[in-house]
């Protein structure tokens, strides 16, 4: 029996639990502990994380080669959540459950390993924070939500990090709350990813509804019934859930109501949340704002891990998604669109950070071009790889801006690029991993952004899918994408890769070559230099968050930019190397794919049948592609590297001034990200504010002006009147009392006559006399003016036969303990109309 | 043995004075020992009516007949005690704060 045997892989628990076990300790303590002791709780909370999960991806991959590279899973059962019922009824039990498998294995040893370097620059590059054990803690709680996320054995426990990772994101982008703007920038991605976790939700319900299941392998077996062709099994679109208006809205009824197939809902719902959580079209627009938060932050959270959450998700459902080639199609033409336009943006931003942001976007846009398609291996490829050089970029920046801020202590201006400028004499670390790191991104041959951009692109041309049941019933009509599909996202995916080569290269080269433009560089005066020396402690101590400072006079002369501490330059110079060699993992010795034949069996089920060659064509044909979109590949590396080079380089940026001079409109348009944010903010902010708006009105008006107000009238008006009654004198009260307790007694003396009447069916009616101390009943039920019985009993019931249309009355007497009678008449009515309702 | 009417107008001819004691008399003192006098007249109704309406206890613990009015009868006597504690307190407090124990002349809460 092996410590962890693989149905009850308890390690996973380490895994989970020291990074969870770091939050909370240095969210409680972690003020008193002290800066040092804050970070080897943070350290080794990571550390042993990743050491774990590399224990258990051995583990996995030794099971993996036993088991003849099935589907294998480590799985362990923390305890029984919850259950819910399915739409057949069925018991759908929701465990917190969790399991590695070859997908979720290399995610997480991602998300600790490169979480882990980040974590260990961000001891150095937030060094002196007052919030340095705040920002430990949601790191650390960062780490733990992600590794929840992607360790969820089923899709309840998945939203659990889902929300998770949310919520670090919201806190740690809000890290420096003081500046309105950062927090805003918080909200603004918060709440945009509400909108995609609504969708999220949707399809959670559906899953539940159709399948009658929630884990990854209930959802699989079930898949079959999300394809359904009878007409109840379709998810009514419109009319939202079916049914028929009627009343005033009933000419919004259509004639025919529009249906699609569940597997259709669903796969839209997911890309919705997707959408949302991964920064595409149309929910992109929080993560250029995200950049508000601590650099790492913008390293970990939205470049290397939270962010690639959406193409994760698609690719543990691919069996979902490959069941509506509708879906595919929708998540193929979002990636591609979202690359494009994001890129384009990217050309003209000068904030370094927001260059980067918006190169997340489009690479995360490739990403779901890539499992958009069909190549769920190629995508996942580019989430790993894009991990490693993304975050490399990321903290490269950030030892740039590190440096910048030795005496530009605004967060603008330090990270303006046009400040920047021959940086690579004085950060000669910073800029040999930042040179790497952009040589993957562009895809310069042999680095792994090349390799894993190049298969996306190419099974962009040549994949077609279809739907894996149409074979089944070749009479039905399914959708099916356009035959010219492929060769319009391979165009658009070719450009983006090209603005990429281009914005990349001349972010590089306006940070690294030329002039330094951002203060004289020499020998500071001696005044200067004391000023210096004061100011460069808090300098680095309050670092983005460089309120209070007065503004430097920046042309007097200063030191020059420093390299950064070991801290930061190691993580950098690992995450390089990663970035130039990871592509290796997949390529070395010729037609061998280590990764894609180690994610094979996760994808299996979902590619049969679904992932086609595209139409007309053959295999053959598929295969002698692949050097023809080789050649475009470097070709779009080489436009792009070559414009910026001759632009930036050998003209010195002059012939982009002159382009920005000549077509003014369009510049300004890009540079103000195409507007989208002012779009949202006049269609749909606009539309919500009003109605805000409308509901304060009637709030103001209808609420709080009439009916508070008639409220407190009728308050002040009963309060007037009871006001008389209180003299104030004990005596009177002492009255008041005698008469109230006199009634009291008056109300018990006598006997209350009262019954009611019951319909007992079949013309019988049950008079009961209502229930008093003491009382004895007697009952005149035969209408003769005297009682059936002289003895008053106990007996308070009647029972009376009425036929319909018939009056009947009885008299009911009543006698209490003080001897006294009182009787009612009861009149007993069979009415017809009684009947009609019946 | 004395018919059971006989304690119940004795009781309500007490209950009526002690009421018309309460509502008449102005002496504070006076009032609360009509309020005793009320709630005494009660307990004779109560111990009296138990006595004459004699039933098995419906008690698991206990096979004997109920004595339920009696034990209420101690309970409306503890009661009456702290009453009467508190009572005086008030009266005596009412002495201290405006020199006298009239009822009538006890009207700081008028406004």
């Amino acid at each position: 029996m092996p410590l962890f045997p693989s149905h009850d892989y308890s390690l996973i628990a380490v895994i989970l639990g020291m990074p969870l076990l770091g939050a909370f300790i240095n969210g409680i303590w972690g003020k008193r502990l002290g800066d040092a002791a804050v970070k080897v709780m943070a350290l080794s909370a990571v550390g042993i994380s990743f050491a774990a999960s590399v224990t258990a991806f051995a583990a996995l991959a030794h099971l993996t080669s036993q088991e003849h590279e099935a589907h294998v899973r480590l799985t362990w059962n923390a305890w029984e959540w919850m259950h819910t019922t399915g739409g057949a009824g069925n018991v759908v039990p929701v465990a917190v459950r969790f399991s590695i498998d070859a997908l979720s294995g290399v995610m997480m040893l991602v998300v600790t390993g490169v979480g882990f370097l980040i974590h260990l620059y961000s001891t150095s590059y937030m060094a002196g924070d007052k919030g340095y054990a705040r920002f430990f803690a949601y790191l650390n709680l960062f780490i733990f939500s992600m590794l929840v996320l992607i360790l969820a054995d089923n899709l309840a426990l998945l939203f659990v990090g889902w929300e998770g990772v949310g919520l670090c994101s919201y806190l740690l982008i809000g890290f420096w709350y003081e500046t309105r703007s950062n927090a805003a920038a918080g909200k603004k991605a918060f709440i945009a990813n509400r909108i995609g976790d609504f969708g999220l939700l949707i399809a959670m319900f559906l899953l539940v509804h159709y399948t009658g299941s929630l884990d990854w392998t209930g959802i699989e077996n079930g898949a079959s019934s999300l394809i359904s062709l009878s007409g109840q099994g379709r998810v009514s679109v419109w009319p939202p859930g079916g049914g028929e208006y009627t009343g005033p809205l009933h000419w919004l009824q259509p004639a025919v109501p529009l249906t699609v197939l569940p597997a259709t809902a669903i796969g839209l719902a997911l890309l919705l949340g997707c959408t949302g959580k991964s920064a595409q079209i149309p929910l992109y627009v929080w993560l250029p704002d995200a950049m508000a938060g601590p650099t790492p932050v913008s390293a970990l959270i939205h470049a290397a891990t939270m962010v690639t959450a959406g193409i994760y998700l698609v690719c543990r459902l691919s069996f979902v998604f490959v069941l509506s080639p509708f879906t595919m199609m929708a998540v193929a033409v979002v990636g591609a669109s979202t690359a494009l336009f994001a890129a384009t943006i990217a050309v003209v931003q000068n904030d370094i950070k927001k260059v980067l942001a918006y190169s997340t976007i489009s690479q995360l846009g490739f990403m779901f071009l890539g499992v958009g398609v069909g190549a769920f291996e190629a995508g996942f490829f580019h989430v790993f790889t894009h991990a490693f050089f993304k975050a490399c970029l990321f903290l490269g920046a950030g030892s740039v801006i590190h440096a910048m801020h030795a005496r530009i202590h605004d967060g603008e201006k330090s990270q303006d690029i046009r400040n920047m400028g021959g940086l690579r004499k004085w950060l000669p670390h910073t800029h040999w991993t930042f040179l790497a790191a952009t040589l993957a991104i562009i895809g310069f041959p042999l680095t792994s952004g090349f390799f894993s951009k190049e298969e996306i692109l190419y099974r962009t041309l040549v994949n077609h899918t279809v739907n894996p049941s149409s074979g089944r019933y070749p009479k039905y009509h399914f959708f099916e994408p356009p035959a010219a599909l492929g060769m319009v996202l391979f165009g658009a995916a070719v450009l983006a890769a090209s603005f990429t080569a281009f914005y990349m290269c001349r972010l590089y080269f306006l940070t690294f070559w030329g002039d330094f433009k951002g203060w004289t560089v020499g020998r500071p005066s001696l005044l200067a230099r004391q000023e210096l020396a004061a100011e460069d402690h808090d300098a680095h101590a309050t670092d983005d968050d460089a309120h209070g400072h007065p503004a430097e006079d920046l042309s007097t002369p200063g030191y020059a930019p420093h390299e950064s501490p070991w801290e930061m330059t190691v993580p950098l110079m690992v995450l390089a190397v990663f970035a130039l060699a990871a592509g290796l993992l997949n390529h070395f010795g010729g037609d061998k794919h280590p990764m894609d034949h180690w994610l094979e069996p996760v994808f299996r089920a979902a590619r049969e049948g679904a992932i086609v060659v595209a139409q007309g064509q053959t295999e053959e044909w598929a295969q002698a592609q692949e050097h023809v979109v080789t050649a475009f590949g470097v070709l779009a590396f080489a436009a792009g590297t070559a414009l910026a080079w001759w632009m930036y380089v050998a003209k010195r940026g002059a012939p982009a001034k002159q382009l920005a001079a000549a077509l003014p409109g369009l510049h300004k348009l890009v540079l103000d990200k195409w507007r989208i944010d002012e779009l949202y903010d006049a269609t749909i902010l606009a539309g919500v504010d009003s109605v805000a708006e409308t509901s304060a009105a009637a709030d103001k008006y209808i609420v709080d002006g009439l009916l508070a107000r008639v409220t407190s009238l009728l308050v002040a008006a009963a309060g007037a009147v009871l006001r008389a009654m209180q003299t104030g004198v004990v005596h009177v009260y002492g009255a008041t009392m005698v008469v109230g307790l006199a009634a009291m007694g008056w109300f018990f003396a006598v006997p209350h006559p009262n019954a009611t009447v019951a319909d007992a069916g079949s013309d019988d009616y049950v008079v009961t006399a209502a229930p008093g101390l003491g009382y004895g009943y007697r009952w005149d039920a035969d209408g003769d003016g005297t009682p059936d019985k002289v003895e008053f009993g106990p007996d308070a019931t009647l029972k009376l036969h009425v036929e319909p249309g018939k009056t009947t009355t009885v008299r009911l007497e009543v006698r209490n303990a003080f001897g006294f009678v009182k009787g009612r008449n009861i009149q007993v009515t069979h009415s017809p109309a009684a009947i009609s309702a019946l | 043995m004395i018919p059971v009417a006989h304690y119940v107008i004795l009781s309500s001819i007490l209950f009526v004075l002690g009421g018309l004691g309460f509502l008449v008399r102005r002496n504070v003192l006076v009032a609360l020992m009509s309020i005793d006098v009320m709630l005494n007249a009660v307990n004779l109704a109560l111990v009296a009516f138990n006595r004459s309406h004699l039933q098995a206890s419906h008690l698991q613990a206990y096979s004997g007949q109920s004595h339920l009015g009696q034990i209420f009868a101690f309970f409306v006597i503890a009661v009456e005690a702290a009453e009467v504690a508190v009572g005086l307190a008030i009266v005596l407090s009412l002495y201290r704060l405006t020199g006298t124990v009239r009822s009538d002349e006890a009207h700081l809460l008028r406004n």
